[in-house]
C-alpha cells in the first residue's frame, strides 16, 4: 500500500517537473552556479547539468567552484559587497545560518509550496530542517553525510574480532582498538577525527542526547553531564584505546596503508577512502557506536543550495536548477557520483532510483541507515560562530594530548564559548 | 630650456604607468589596510564602525595572539641562526671542495626553487608517525617515535626544521657570492703575517670580510622566517591547540575564516611594523658597525 502511495507521489512530482511551463517567458537565460569541493562534487554536478540541459534547453548553466566551503562562503560575502553574486550557491549546512542572519539567503518556501505539497515532492520535514535557519527556509538540502566507522576488516580479524559482528558500543570499540594496537609493528587501533571543526564533538554530544546551546540559545547546553561524558569518551579513547595523536592527513594515510584499525569520520570521504585503499585490505563501513539508544542522535554534514539571484528571470532559472538538483533524479545522480546521502525522500524510499546502486555498493548504505537518527549540524548564532568551533577543537586537543582532564577542560571551554555568544536583551 | 622641460615631461610620462601601478597595487591597498585596522569591519557586514585602537587593545588581551607572537619568535629564533650558520658552513665546504661544486650548489639550492606546498607533502610523508621513514628508522634503533607534526612538543621544531631546509640553500648561495668577493691577496698577506691554520684565516680574513653579506643574510633570513605561512597552513593549521599558530596564520584565520577583516588588518599592521623595524635596524644601526673592505 505504502509503495503505491509513493509511486503516486513520485508520478506527481515527475509530472510537475516535466509539465510545460505555459505562459512563462522562454527567452534564453544564463545563470551562474557556485559549489565547493569540486574534487568531491564535480562529476555529480556535471551529470546533473547534462540532464538539466535536456529538460531546460533555454537555461545556460555556468559553474564557479571554490576548493572548500570556507572559501565558498568568502566568495559570496565578497561578491555581495561587489554586487556580482552567483545566482545560486551550494553552501555547507553550518554556514547557512550566517547567510540567513545577514539577509543574504532568501526564503524558498513560497516557491516550493507554489509547486505543491513539499512532502509530496520528496522534501520531507527532516530534510527541510537541515537548511532552516533564521526562521525561514534558507536553502534546500542537496547532499548530506553523517559520521560512520571505517574499519580494516583484516586487522579486526587478526585482532580476534569479527568484522561481520562489530561491537555496537564504545566499550567494545575501545577494547577492540587496544587489541589491534597490540598487534605491534606500528599498528594503531582507532582514530576519532576530532579536529577541523566541532562536527565530531557534536556527534558524541548528540549521541548522549545533549545539545550545544540551551533551547532558547541564551546559554551553553554542553556544560552538563552529556558534555562531560563526551570529553571523557575522548579521554578513554586515548588512555584505554591508545588513540594516537595524528593529524587528519596522517590518519587517512595510515588507514590507507593498513596501519590503522578503525577511523570515525564522515561518510563523505568514503569514495576517496575506497580509491586510496584499493586492494590493500578489505575496507568496511559500520554505524557509529551507540551511546544512548533512546536519545542518541548524529549530526548531519553536507551542503544545501541557496538562492541569491535578484533578477526575476535569473531567479526563476536558478530555482529550476535547484529544484532539479534536489529532485529524485538529481539527487540520485548526486548520490551515485559522490557517497553522500540523497536528499529527496522519494529517491531514498523508491528502489528504482538507487536500489541497484546500493545493492552493488553496500559500503554506501551505512550512512543511509543512520538517517533516521540524524539531526541538523548545529550552527552557533552570531558573528563568532566559526570561532566557537575552533574553541571546541582547541580544547579537545588538550585532552587528546593529555594536558588536562575532562573535568578541567569542560568549564573552561564553556566559559570561552560563552564569551563568544551574542549578548542579548540588556 | 624648452628642450629640458620637454624631456622632463617625457620622463614623467614614461614613469606614469609604473607610478599608477605602484599607486593602485601597493600604496592604496596599504592605506586601505591601515584604515581598516581601526574599524570593526567584517566581511559581508553591511556597515563598519570606527573603533579607534580597540583592535590593538584586543590584541594585547587575546591569548591566541599572544601564543601566535611567541610561536613566531621561537620559530624565527630557531630558523634564523641555524640557517645562517648552516648556510655559511655549506658555503665554506662547497667552496673548499675541488670536485662537484656545481652539483652541490644545485642540490642545496633546490629547496629554494621548489614549491613549498608540494614539498610540504613530501615532509608530511617523511615525518609521518606510523608509516614515515624517520620514525621507521627511530623505531629500528629502539628510540621513541614522536608525533612530529601533531604533538605540541615537537610541532614547532618540525616546522622549523622544514624552514631551515628551505632557506639554508639560499643563504649558502649568498655566502658563496660573498666569499668570491674576498680578494685572494688578503689570505696570502695573512699567511705571511703568521696565520697558518684554516681557523685563523677564517677568523682574521673571511669572517670580518663577510660582514656585509652576513648582515644582509641575517635580515633576509629573519624576514623570510617571519613570513612562514605555507607549511603551517598545509601541515598543521595552527594546531594542536594553537601550538603552531604563527603571526601570518593568525592574520589569515581572523580575516578569512572568522571574517574579521578589521582585526586582521590590525595584525597585518603589526607585522608590517616589525618588518620595517628590521629593515631600519639593518640600514641604520648595524650598517655602521659592519666592516666594509
Amino acid at each position: 500500500m505504502a509503495l503505491i502511495t509513493r509511486r503516486a507521489t513520485l508520478a506527481l512530482g515527475t509530472m510537475a517537473l516535466a509539465a510545460p511551463r505555459i505562459g512563462r517567458a522562454q527567452a534564453p537565460v544564463s545563470i551562474t552556479v557556485h559549489y565547493a569541493q569540486p574534487f568531491i562534487y564535480k562529476e555529480s554536478y556535471d551529470a546533473i547539468a547534462a540532464a538539466f540541459a535536456k529538460r531546460e534547453p533555454n537555461i545556460q548553466v555556468e559553474f564557479v567552484t571554490t576548493p572548500n566551503y570556507e572559501e565558498g562562503m568568502q566568495l559570496i560575502l565578497r561578491q555581495q559587497a561587489a554586487g556580482r553574486m552567483p545566482d545560486l550557491t551550494y553552501q555547507g549546512f553550518n554556514r547557512l545560518r550566517l547567510f540567513a542572519e545577514r539577509g543574504i539567503a532568501q526564503d524558498l518556501m513560497p516557491m516550493l509550496t507554489a509547486e505543491g505539497d513539499p512532502a509530496a515532492l520528496g522534501y520531507a520535514p527532516n530534510l527541510l530542517a537541515l537548511s532552516h535557519f533564521g526562521g525561514f527556509q534558507a536553502g534546500l538540502a542537496f547532499a548530506a553525510s553523517n559520521p560512520v566507522c571505517f574499519y580494516n576488516a583484516d586487522l579486526v580479524r587478526r585482532a580476534g574480532g569479527d568484522p561481520d559482528r562489530m561491537p555496537t558500543d564504545w566499550d567494545g570499540h575501545i577494547a577492540l582498538s587496544r587489541r589491534i594496537e597490540a598487534l605491534g609493528d606500528g599498528t594503531e587501533g582507532m582514530f576519532y577525527r576530532w579536529m577541523g571543526d566541532d562536527w565530531m564533538f557534536s556527534a558524541l554530544l548528540f549521541g548522549h542526547g545533549g545539545r550545544m546551546l540551551t533551547e532558547d540559545e541564551r546559554d551553553i547546553g554542553f556544560a552538563g553531564r552529556e558534555g562531560l561524558e563526551s570529553l571523557r569518551l575522548i579521554d578513554r579513547m586515548v588512555k584505554e584505546g591508545g588513540m594516537p595523536n595524528l593529524t587528519t592527513d596522517a590518519a587517512q594515510q595510515a588507514f590507507a596503508a593498513g596501519k590503522l584499525g578503525m577511523m570515525y569520520w564522515t561518510t563523505a570521504v568514503l569514495r576517496g577512502a575506497i580509491q586510496q585503499v584499493g586492494r590493500n585490505f578489505e575496507l568496511r563501513t559500520g554505524p557509529m557506536p551507540i551511546i544512548d539508544a533512546e536519545k542518541g542522535r548524529l549530526p548531519t554534514g553536507g551542503a544545501a543550495g541557496m538562492l541569491t539571484a535578484k533578477d526575476p528571470a535569473k531567479r526563476e532559472a536558478a530555482w529550476r536548477f535547484l529544484r532539479f538538483s534536489t529532485s529524485p533524479e538529481g539527487t540520485a545522480l548526486m548520490a551515485r557520483n559522490t557517497g553522500y546521502i540523497p536528499m529527496n525522500q522519494i529517491a531514498i524510499d523508491d528502489p528504482r532510483w538507487l536500489g541497484e546502486f546500493y545493492r552493488d555498493n553496500p559500503l554506501y548504505t551505512t550512512a543511509v541507515k543512520q538517517v533516521p537518527i540524524s539531526i541538523p549540524w548545529y550552527a552557533f548564532p552570531g558573528a563568532n560562530s566559526v570561532r566557537v568551533t575552533q574553541v571546541i577543537v582547541d580544547n579537545t586537543a588538550r585532552i587528546v594530548e593529555q594536558r588536562a582532564t575532562p573535568e578541567q577542560v569542560l568549564p573552561e571551554m564553556a566559559a570561552e564559548v560563552r564569551r563568544l555568544l551574542p549578548r542579548r536583551g540588556t | 630650456m624648452r628642450r629640458l622641460a620637454g624631456e622632463a615631461v617625457a620622463g614623467a610620462l614614461m614613469t606614469l604607468p609604473a607610478g599608477i601601478a605602484y599607486l593602485l597595487l601597493l600604496l592604496l591597498p596599504t592605506l586601505a589596510t591601515v584604515l581598516l585596522a581601526f574599524t570593526d569591519y567584517e566581511l559581508g557586514a553591511p556597515a563598519l564602525g570606527w573603533i579607534g585602537l580597540d583592535n590593538f587593545r584586543e590584541m594585547l588581551a587575546d591569548r591566541g595572539f599572544g601564543v601566535s607572537v611567541r610561536n613566531t619568535v621561537v620559530y624565527v629564533g630557531l630558523v634564523t641562526p641555524v640557517s645562517i650558520l648552516g648556510g655559511l658552513g655549506l658555503a665554506l665546504l662547497v667552496e673548499a671542495g675541488v670536485k662537484g661544486r656545481a652539483f652541490f650548489r644545485a642540490v642545496f639550492f633546490l629547496p629554494v626553487v621548489s614549491l613549498t606546498v608540494a614539498m610540504a607533502a613530501a615532509w608530511q610523508y617523511l615525518l609521518h608517525p606510523t608509516i614515515g621513514p624517520v620514525n621507521a628508522a627511530l623505531r629500528a634503533m629502539g628510540v621513541g617515535t614522536p608525533f612530529w607534526l601533531s604533538s605540541s612538543d615537537t610541532v614547532l621544531l618540525s616546522l622549523a626544521a622544514i624552514g631551515v631546509w628551505e632557506s639554508i640553500g639560499f643563504n649558502m648561495v649568498l655566502f658563496m657570492a660573498g666569499l668570491t668577493a674576498i680578494p685572494r691577496e688578503l689570505y696570502a698577506a695573512a699567511e705571511v703575517d703568521g696565520a697558518r691554520g684554516g681557523f685563523d684565516r677564517f677568523r682574521l680574513v673571511t669572517w670580518p670580510l663577510l660582514g656585509p653579506t652576513t648582515l644582509f643574510v641575517l635580515t633576509i633570513s629573519m624576514i623570510r622566517s617571519l613570513r612562514v605561512f605555507d607549511t603551517v597552513a598545509v601541515l598543521t593549521q595552527g594546531g594542536p591547540n594553537k601550538a603552531s599558530e604563527v603571526l601570518l596564520f593568525t592574520m589569515y584565520q581572523q580575516g578569512f575564516t572568522y571574517l574579521r577583516l578589521g582585526y586582521s588588518a590590525a595584525i597585518t599592521l603589526v607585522f608590517l611594523a616589525v618588518v620595517l623595524a628590521l629593515m631600519w635596524v639593518q640600514t641604520r644601526v648595524l650598517d655602521k658597525r659592519v666592516h666594509y673592505a
